[in-house]
């Protein structure tokens, strides 16, 4: 029987390598055919005695060297050089098959590459799983006292681990097809649920594993999650705080004032309104930035917030030159996002705009993020929100992460018309006035931050452009409250704008019909 | 397929084990902070406890000479003082000087020697400095940041004529343990440099089969199987400068940064699935850049920190494996010193921080370190037996002995990617004369992988 089997394993082996052209290395051969290292090397041997004179034959030489004792070395030597080889070492010298190819690469790493891919496979695998490479246990030497844990030692550590293990394949899938969104809402919805975790676990993980066999993209993103249950509350508290911590204070006062879903809801709202937003350097920049305040020890949370919010302003600036450069084509853009709850909206501003808010601070800290964060790259499209769930879990993998950026992204893609739109349907539903924040780019290319209170509605898209061009530097918002709500937004808008731009909206021409431009006077003229 | 079992199951050799105790928690740092902090603590830190320990060894040099500070100095009359020691360097860049000329980024500075002839050593303490004049102390051996004890008087000029030099000498050592029956090897790496041109991936496969017992037939994989510990002492990783320089990353750059610390990992899963391995972070690895430096974080390794064998460790990095003491860095150190000083070899570098009972002397001064309030961790307080280097040129060791019977094994570990070499040490304690007890790593078995 076993000789069945070994002429079994030797006619593949043939196969192989005269077909498939591959090196076959006796540790590829032992993690392939499941058969101990040493036997995998009696195999090779057997196999060179059959078939090796048309192919060749790297030998392992191992020992000492003669004229040196004190140095042990490895060697590798083809099938020629073999004799000569033996010579340079000592008598007791180990030699054994090492692999067999059609030809000797050029490049001896070449020969490494086909034990590295499989090395890497079953390094990918999900880390509750045990194989040949985990446990080594094709090896001639077994050490008993190993143990492996595969939830690592804090809930942290694993949360990473398996974003880190999510992570190559996931990248690989977003390098390969670059279109594939489904990781996408797959990750948003982990994202999403952090704050829901303990209720809807189960159906997370479920959902996650039936989009990610749909999509065909690999599973890994969803078993880690299964894992991650104790991970949620996590960035949903992170979250939170960050809100409220680096927003404009306002924002934080929102923050802190509202219930705990709330900032999760509307982060995760905001991801219905861009289905189809381009995946950028900055969803992947603020992902990375989940993913390493959740990880790291620090006090993370305002500073991925801060973060966060320069990735959406470097975004929004990329998102102008996308759409145009003029004012008015923003102003009029069609939102391509399918309304969205009108009461979610409200809360989705605050977030947003506090994150524009903080938005100059820094945009290039991102990049100095940890190395390690293997972030998946591209964020192909979002797909619209019915693929956004409120389920909980949040998956530890990087995709995770990328879903918030994602949520960011699709919503800056819509100008701020967009965004006021929805502020404005929401307004009617909310049941007190609240401030929000806006940002826009104006026709300069600068981004303008308003605050409007909800419930003026009807004002707030005429009174955006007035806005503007109000003259009022500084912004008392405070005294904005009691007063109408057709003074606030003219007002609010201006306070966190940036003086320069007001400047220049003065002097630059007002293409607001509603309002007279000042220099339609000299122009007249 | 089923799997074939060729093998029976009980012809597995066993690995051996050993007691590992690790050391580090002094390098550690708790809590990170800054609040401007001086480094005027860590010399004063530095300098208080030395001075304590150079008190102490005084009656045995020279008890009739009185000690006093740099300030109480006489014209002329002989004493001893003890401070710190400065080295004033022509050639020592300023940082000013490079922000004024170029201000890109700094480009890795070429190391080369920056001693000239007319440097000179001045010494201070708490109260004053003084510049300090004579053949016996030779300003091309000495560093910044060594505390000494001088004899020898003041002159009319100003300067302090030296005579003789006490340093603190090596601390003191624990016995070793008696001859254990076992022969066990503790095998040090370092410069794997994955990632970078020079590093050949499949050296380090062939490594990494070896000791984990796959390569070589039953009398390899024995001797393999008496492998107890694997250090990698720095320079795992080598990261693709270019992109670090503050542009966007685009996306597939992203994958070309974290690629070389995936294949690490990959490749210490396989080490750590068999033998306990501790990896230290080195110059060029993802970790801090100032020393002491912190453990790689385990999220660099997800593969391979899910195994109780795994340890990420500080650098500079101690441990005791029965009983036997190591410390080692990843290189700064001796690299610094090799800048600023001369010395016939690396391993005489390495014999004056023992001698000078500290780890990084240059440290803060040309040698980055955290801003200590409280301690300075450098300070050596009991002698290691073992005294490795990583991310040197050539491997080198030597045997050096101490006033108090000290013995210790110095060890400079081979970048692994230039040379393919790694290095062995054979722990095995020989029982000489019945009286004293020295480690006997004498049978020293570098492990050079070759290919054709």
């Amino acid at each position: 029987m076993a000789e069945m089997e070994t002429l079994g394993i030797l006619d593949e082996i043939q196969a192989l390598v005269c077909d498939k052209l591959q090196v076959v290395s006796y540790k590829w051969l032992s993690r392939n055919f499941l058969v101990s290292s040493n036997a995998a090397k009696r195999l090779l041997q057997q196999f060179t005695e059959k078939h090796g004179s048309e192919l060749e034959v790297v030998y392992s030489v191992s020992g000492w060297l003669k004229n040196n004792p004190s140095v042990y070395h490895i060697r590798l030597v083809s099938r020629p050089k073999l004799p000569e080889a033996k010579g340079e070492f000592d008598d007791n010298c180990s030699v054994h098959v090492y692999s067999v190819q059609v030809c000797i690469p050029k490049d001896p790493a070449a020969l490494w590459n086909a034990e590295f891919v499989q090395a890497e496979e079953l390094f990918k695998q999900p880390p509750t799983v045990v194989n040949c490479l985990r446990d080594n246990r094709f090896c001639g030497v077994i050490n008993s006292f190993v143990k492996r844990n595969p939830e690592a030692t804090s809930v942290n550590t694993a949360f990473l681990q398996a974003k880190s293990a999510g992570a190559p394949s996931s990248f690989r899938n977003n390098s390969a097809h670059q279109t594939d969104t489904i990781p996408l809402p797959q990750h948003k919805k982990i994202q999403q649920s952090s704050p829901n975790i303990n209720l809807q676990s189960p159906n997370v993980v479920k959902d996650i594993k039936s989009e990610s066999h749909v999509a065909g993209a690999r599973d890994q993103g969803s078993k880690p999650s299964a894992d991650k249950e104790k991970d949620p509350e996590l960035p949903a508290t992170k979250k939170i705080k960050g809100a409220s911590g680096t927003g404009g204070s306002l924002a934080s006062m929102w923050g802190r004032a509202s219930t705990k879903s709330n900032p999760i809801s509307a982060t995760t709202e905001i991801s219905d309104c861009a289905p189809n937003s381009v995946a950028t350097a900055e969803a992947q920049i603020f992902a990375r930035e989940r993913v390493e305040n959740e990880s790291s020890d620090d006090d993370g949370e305002n500073v991925k917030f801060k973060r966060a919010s320069n990735g959406e302003g470097s975004r929004k600036r990329r998102v102008v030159f996308d759409f145009s450069d003029d004012e008015d084509e923003c102003k009029d853009a069609v939102s391509l996002a399918s309304p969205d709850p009108p009461k979610s909206k409200s809360f989705i501003n605050p977030q947003e705009s506090s994150k524009s808010a903080v938005l100059q601070k820094n945009n290039l800290n991102f990049v100095e993020q940890n190395k390690d964060d293997l972030m998946v790259k591209e964020e192909t499209n979002i797909e619209s929100k019915k693929l956004f769930t409120k389920e909980s879990v949040v998956s530890n993998d990087k995709e995770s992460g990328i879903f918030s950026s994602d949520k960011i992204e699709s919503c800056i893609p819509q100008n701020d018309a967009v965004m006021k739109d929805e502020v404005i349907n929401a307004a009617p539903n909310s049941p007190k006035r609240k401030k929000v924040f806006k940002t826009r780019i104006d026709e300069r290319g600068r981004e303008v931050t308003e605050v409007v209170w909800e419930g003026d509605e009807a004002e707030k898209k005429p009174d955006s452009s007035t806005i503007k061009k109000s003259d009022n530097g500084s912004v008392n918002t405070t005294v904005n409250r009691p007063s109408t709500t057709k003074k606030s937004p003219a007002i609010g808008g201006t306070a966190p704008s940036n003086p320069a731009g007001k400047a220049g909206n003065r002097k630059a021409g007002n293409k607001d019909p509603k309002q007279g431009n000042i220099m339609s006077f000299f122009k007249k003229v | 397929m089923a799997a074939m079992e060729v093998d029976p199951v009980n012809n597995h050799l066993q690995r051996k084990q050993s007691h590992y105790v690790s050391l580090d928690e002094n390098f550690m740092i708790q809590k990170e902070t800054y609040r401007g902090q001086q480094y005027s603590q860590i010399y004063f830190a530095r300098l208080d406890l030395m001075r304590t320990l150079i008190y102490s060894l005084l009656p045995n040099w020279k008890p009739y000479l009185p000690v006093c500070t740099v300030l109480d100095l006489e014209e002329g009359k002989q004493c001893i003082i003890v401070g710190t020691l400065y080295k004033d360097m022509k050639l020592k860049p300023s940082i000013l000087d490079e922000y004024s000329k170029e201000r890109s980024a700094t480009p890795l500075v070429k190391p080369h020697n920056f001693t000239h002839p007319d440097d000179y050593l001045i010494l201070e303490d708490e109260s004053g400095r003084v510049k300090l004049r004579g053949t016996v102390l030779s300003p091309s051996v000495y560093v910044t940041g060594n505390v000494v004890a001088l004899h020898g008087k003041a002159t009319g000029a100003g300067d302090y004529l030296v005579e003789d030099i006490l340093e603190a000498g090596l601390p003191p050592q624990l016995e070793l343990p008696y001859k254990s029956e076992e022969d066990k090897y503790v095998v040090f790496v370092s410069g794997l440099n994955v990632g970078s041109n020079s590093s050949n991936p499949l050296q380090f496969q062939l490594f990494v089969d070896h000791i984990s017992g796959h390569l070589g037939d039953k009398k390899v994989q024995s001797i393999a199987a008496q492998i107890v510990q694997v250090v990698i002492a720095g320079n795992s990783v080598e990261v693709p400068r270019g992109l670090l320089n503050g542009q966007n990353l685009a996306s597939k750059d992203q994958s070309r940064l974290s690629e070389p610390i995936k294949e690490v990992d990959i490749l210490l899963t396989q080490i750590a699935a068999g033998i306990p391995l501790d990896i230290m972070p080195g110059p060029n690895d993802p970790a801090n850049f100032s020393l002491p430096q912190q453990p790689l974080h385990r999220c660099l390794f997800p593969g391979s920190a899910t195994y109780n064998t795994f340890r990420s460790c500080t650098n500079p990095h101690s441990f005791d494996l029965d009983n036997v003491r190591f410390l080692g860095t990843s290189g700064q150190n001796i690299d610094d010193l090799e800048k600023y000083s001369e010395a016939n070899d690396k391993l005489a570098f390495l014999e004056r921080t023992l001698r000078w009972r500290h780890l990084a002397p240059p440290a803060p001064n040309t040698l980055g370190c955290y801003p200590f309030t409280d301690r300075d961790p450098f300070l050596m307080e009991s002698c290691p037996h073992v005294y490795f280097i990583g991310n040197q040129d050539r491997y080198e060791t030597r045997l050096i002995k101490g006033s108090e019977g000290q013995v210790v094994r110095l060890i400079c570990i081979p970048r692994f990617s230039e040379t393919g070499t790694a290095v062995v040490l054979f722990l095995v304690i020989v029982v000489e004369l019945e009286k004293s007890r020295m480690p006997c790593s004498q049978f020293w078995d570098p492990v050079q992988l070759m290919t054709t």
